[in-house]
């Protein structure tokens, strides 16, 4: 079998005296998901596949693709037209020779061979989770359990060869209790059984904290929000930070530049390539420029657009790193954390107010002014003089994204690593109080 | 003629059936999607995508595996035969109950959507041309508003499939298809900012592009917005007669019909993620959820739709099904799994997004009844009203009870007659306030596009809903805040 560097390198032989710039990128996937339903697996899926991208230029046009193939006279083959498409094109309004390569620094400590194995018995870990949250009480439980081992190459016509190979862990589990339930959610390179259990006991233990209902009024609440909570939203931000949704019109940060105040001193955002503990952790971008980690906001002020070469050269600046060839995206997030030492400790400081432990559903009424909406699932609850007095059911966040970073005050001393269907982008994020935050519910 | 030889699904279903599975099933699947990008008029980029596999689903000891290849060979599709058997058959033991799925009348069948004009006609050259003309059409089309951002997207998509199983289907189809997206961003220097988004997509040829009139919708849709966005009022604080467009009811009746009727959220397969539903088994056929206007169908045989399919994923014919029937939970959407669970038939809602993706339960073209009154009939004895048009922020509780549409072109009713712009009216409602509240429903049925998101891992598969001009009495609307 073919290595991942091999196919690109053949791709790329294939084409590179045809075009000026040409860039073959290679995912092979061998992936594995357990999903449960009412406490016992539902399906068990499997994925053996690979994926050849290619980018082509011709006198500044672009063309690229995406193939499902592993036979390099396949890609060869769908591209015998693209000469002529190009020709008739005008070129691209982003642009950039593909750079010449640079020394990057190999990330190590990738793969991890426990997550290896746990592929041909994923049955044991799902157990694990399962357990935690009936130990807590919980009656039934829902979720999914993800090991899988992805190999990204990639060569370029300017010389660039790179080759990585890394494994990936993802868990979430809901679990119910009568009407209400709890959720938490796990992403990692590694396999930490202590995680996997940590995944089934906090969802459990939101199911079960308290039996007690409590009367919502809408209003401006001091809010805290969980890890997933703040995963979700920031997977936003981090989105929106993005040279292309600035340009295309879909981000706050089209109304702001770099060095610009967006939120209170205590935010700060991180995009975090090299942080081998997270899915996303890359040495390479898709363009073949090292990776680094780097601010999104720092302290409340934005420092970085996230640029390809292309998006840089629009904007008259370099790249950071965050190619995707014409989406510059984060690789992974870290929302960095407080001083306040436990999560007790924050509902103290809390007082009076609300904690939303899970969300979903976030859409934008507008991007550029941030205005939006996200629902609660699983644990919303009311807290009075501290104590949590009990569930509100599903509530609503509308408000800008604008105000919510202003209002951010504390946060917790401790992050934890989220990655599920709400949070994309593999996150390291604290438990977050936010000041005033406007909370809906329906009239009828 | 297919793009696969038959002959390497069946010796897949086969290969399985020899290894232990009680049911097998091999679906060869090809997506092929081509298309633009534009900003401010200028090309950003030019793509194409080919995503081609098959993938397997058996039964083995009870226990359901799938598992996906794109290596077309037979010692790659016994690969991904061994691997849903064997990780299938790792995690049997946790079962409690075995999978099984209702017996069906499934056979052999071929069909292919008819186009007027090739996808091929669409080249990159000419969707650039209409994208340059469209931002001409919507900067030439404002007054005093600046336009600082307009995205053009536009493209072809062609969906080949061919599912072979035990039980004797052989269902091959092609459906070509075209979508476009715009956004536009309208900018004011004390007003803020305003955007919209429109989609079109539908299942059919080249010929769509120009039935679609995109240059007539986004320069009526941008001189309504100027006006909307610049003299736009807050709507009534009290509660009044909310007429609810079709745009709007077309996305509603989908999240909360459509989804809380897929059999698989009522029984609890996708709780983690996607959610259950208010909906539990014992209201079907008897729990009042609406008034007598509350017909919510979904159809995936209408010709020309965006969710168009005449046999599921798993072999089983379509047909229109009636989720609400006259304000009574009627008729949950169910795959061969759940309608054994319920003691049931399959009314064919299995739909793979690509050859990656397991069947599971999905929607189609869903849209509320239609009635036989004007628009003028529908609003002309409200005396004090909002005519809600068109959104953009939107969603929904995980049980499908809890929804929220901001509307984006609204306007005042007064006296039975449209009058001055609304800015931001929040219509935040529950399933049964929405539907017991529907007083009236115009004749215009109006479809919609989109993709509705659902599974785990994360499926987008085409979709159509809509419905007609809906009235509800007496509403209170909330405001941005």
């Amino acid at each position: 079998m073919v290595t991942a560097l091999e196919l690109a390198e053949s791709v790329l032989k294939r084409l590179e005296g045809r075009f000026d710039d040409v860039a073959v990128l290679v995912r092979q996937r061998d992936y594995v998901m357990v999903k449960l339903w009412n406490t016992e697996p539902s399906v068990t899926q499997s994925w053996i596949d690979a994926k050849v991208s290619v980018l082509v230029s011709k006198d500044g046009r672009v063309f690229s693709t995406e193939l499902s193939v592993s036979d390099p006279d396949a890609v060869d083959n769908a591209l015998r037209n693209v000469g002529e498409i190009l020709a008739k094109l005008e070129p691209s309004e982003i642009y950039a020779p593909l750079p010449e390569p640079a020394e990057f620094k190999p990330l190590e400590g990738l793969v991890d061979q426990n997550v290896l194995k746990a592929m041909e018995e994923p049955g044991k870990y799902v157990e694990v989770m399962i357990d935690a949250a009936l130990k807590e009480g919980a009656e039934r439980v829902a979720g999914t359990l993800v090991f899988g081992r992805m190999t990204k190459a990639l060569a370029t016509n300017k010389g660039f060869r790179g080759m990585e190979e890394g494994t990936e862990v993802e868990a979430y589990l809901r679990a119910f209790k009568g009407e209400f339930s709890g959720h938490w959610a796990h992403g990692s390179r590694v396999l930490d059984v202590n995680a996997l259990r940590e995944v089934g006991r906090r969802a459990g233990m939101y199911a079960t904290i308290t039996n007690s209902k409590a009367e919502f009024t809408p209003g401006k609440y001091d809010v805290i929000l969980s890890p997933l909570v703040v995963g979700n939203l920031i997977d936003t931000i981090g989105w929106m930070a993005s040279a292309m949704a600035v340009m295309m019109g879909f981000s706050m940060f089209m109304k702001v530049k770099p060095g610009d105040k967006v939120g209170s001193e205590a935010v700060t955002i991180i995009d975090a390539p090299r942080d081998t503990e997270l899915a996303e952790s890359t040495a390479f971008d898709d363009e073949g420029v090292p990776t680094k980690d780097k601010p999104i906001i720092k302290n409340g002020v934005l420092v970085n657009i996230l640029h390809n070469t292309g998006t840089a050269k629009k904007m008259g600046t370099e790249s950071t790193g965050n190619a995707g060839w014409l989406f510059p995206t984060p690789w992974n997030l870290h929302v960095a954390p407080g001083n306040v030492k436990s999560e007790e400790e924050l509902i103290s400081e809390l007082k009076n107010g609300v904690i939303i432990t899970n969300n979903w559903y976030t859409r934008l009424q507008n991007y550029v002014e941030g205005i939006f909406s996200t629902v609660s699932r699983d644990a919303a609850l009311l807290v009075k003089n501290g104590e949590i007095v009990g569930h509100l059911g599903r509530i609503r966040i509308a408000d800008r994204f604008t105000n919510l970073l202003s209002n951010w005050e504390l946060a917790t001393k401790e992050t934890h690593k989220i990655r599920w269907w709400e949070v994309e982008t593999p996150t390291k994020a604290p438990y977050a109080l936010i000041r005033q935050v406007n909370l809906t519910k329906p009239f009828i | 003629m297919t793009s696969l030889d038959e002959g390497l699904l069946q010796w897949a279903v086969d290969k399985a059936l020899e290894a232990g599975a009680s049911y097998a099933e091999a679906r060869y699947q090809r997506d092929v999607t081509s298309g633009v990008i534009l900003r401010n008029a200028r090309t950003v980029g030019v793509g194409s995508e080919v995503r081609e596999g098959i993938g397997i689903r058996v039964i083995v000891n009870g226990s359901l595996g799938f598992a996906a290849t794109n290596t077309l060979t037979r010692e790659g599709v016994e690969r991904a035969v061994m691997a849903a058997i064997t990780r299938a058959r790792a995690t049997a033991s946790l079962r409690k109950t075995p999978i099984e799925f209702s017996d069906e009348r499934v056979g052999r069948a071929s069909y292919e959507v008819a186009v007027k004009r090739p996808l091929g006609d669409l080249t990159a050259e000419t969707l650039t041309e209409l994208g340059k003309r469209l931002t001409e059409t919507i900067n030439s089309s404002v007054k005093e508003v600046k336009v600082p951002a307009v995205m053009f997207q536009a493209g072809t998509r062609l969906q080949e499939k061919l599912v072979i199983n035990s039980d004797g289907a052989v269902i091959h189809s092609v459906v070509p298809r075209v979508t476009a997206f715009i956004n536009f961003v309208l900018a004011h220097p004390q007003k803020g900012t305003l955007q919209r988004t429109i989609e079109k997509e539908a299942s059919g040829g080249a010929e769509l592009i120009d039935s679609w009139r995109l240059e007539d919708v986004v320069s009526e849709e941008v001189r309504n917005l100027e006006k909307v966005f610049l003299e736009g009022v807050e709507p009534p604080k009290e509660p009044v007669d909310v007429v609810v467009g079709s745009e709007v009811v077309g996305l509603l009746v989908h999240e909360s019909a459509g989804h809380p009727m897929e059999a698989d959220r009522i029984l609890g397969r996708e709780a983690a993620q996607a959610g259950e539903s208010f909906v539990k088994p014992d209201m079907i056929g008897k729990y009042r959820i609406g008034t007598e206007y509350a017909t919510v169908i979904e159809d995936p045989t209408i010709p020309g739709s965006n969710g168009y399919y005449l046999f599921d994923d798993e072999g089983v014919p379509a047909r229109p099904r009636y989720l609400y029937k006259e304000g009574i939970i009627y008729e949950p959407l169910h795959n061969r799994h759940t309608a054994k669970l319920m003691g049931t038939s399959s009314n064919a809602a299995a739909r793979a997004m690509d050859y990656a993706s397991e069947p599971i339960i999905r929607m189609s073209n869903t849209y509320l009844k239609p009635g036989d009154m004007s628009f003028e009939e529908l609003i002309e004895d409200i005396k004090l009203g909002v005519f809600i048009k068109s959104y953009m922020e939107w969603n929904i509780d995980d049980m499908r009870w809890n929804q929220r549409y901001v509307g984006l072109e609204a306007y005042m009713i007064r006296n039975g007659e449209l009058a001055e712009p609304v800015r931001n009216p929040v219509l935040e409602i529950t399933t049964k306030g929405f539907y017991s509240n529907i007083v009236g429903v115009d004749k215009h049925l109006r479809f919609y596009p989109g993709t509705c998101g659902k599974g785990e891992p994360p499926q987008g598969v085409p979709v159509w809903f809509g419905g007609p001009d809906v009235r509800l009495a007496k509403i209170r609307l909330g405001v941005i805040a």
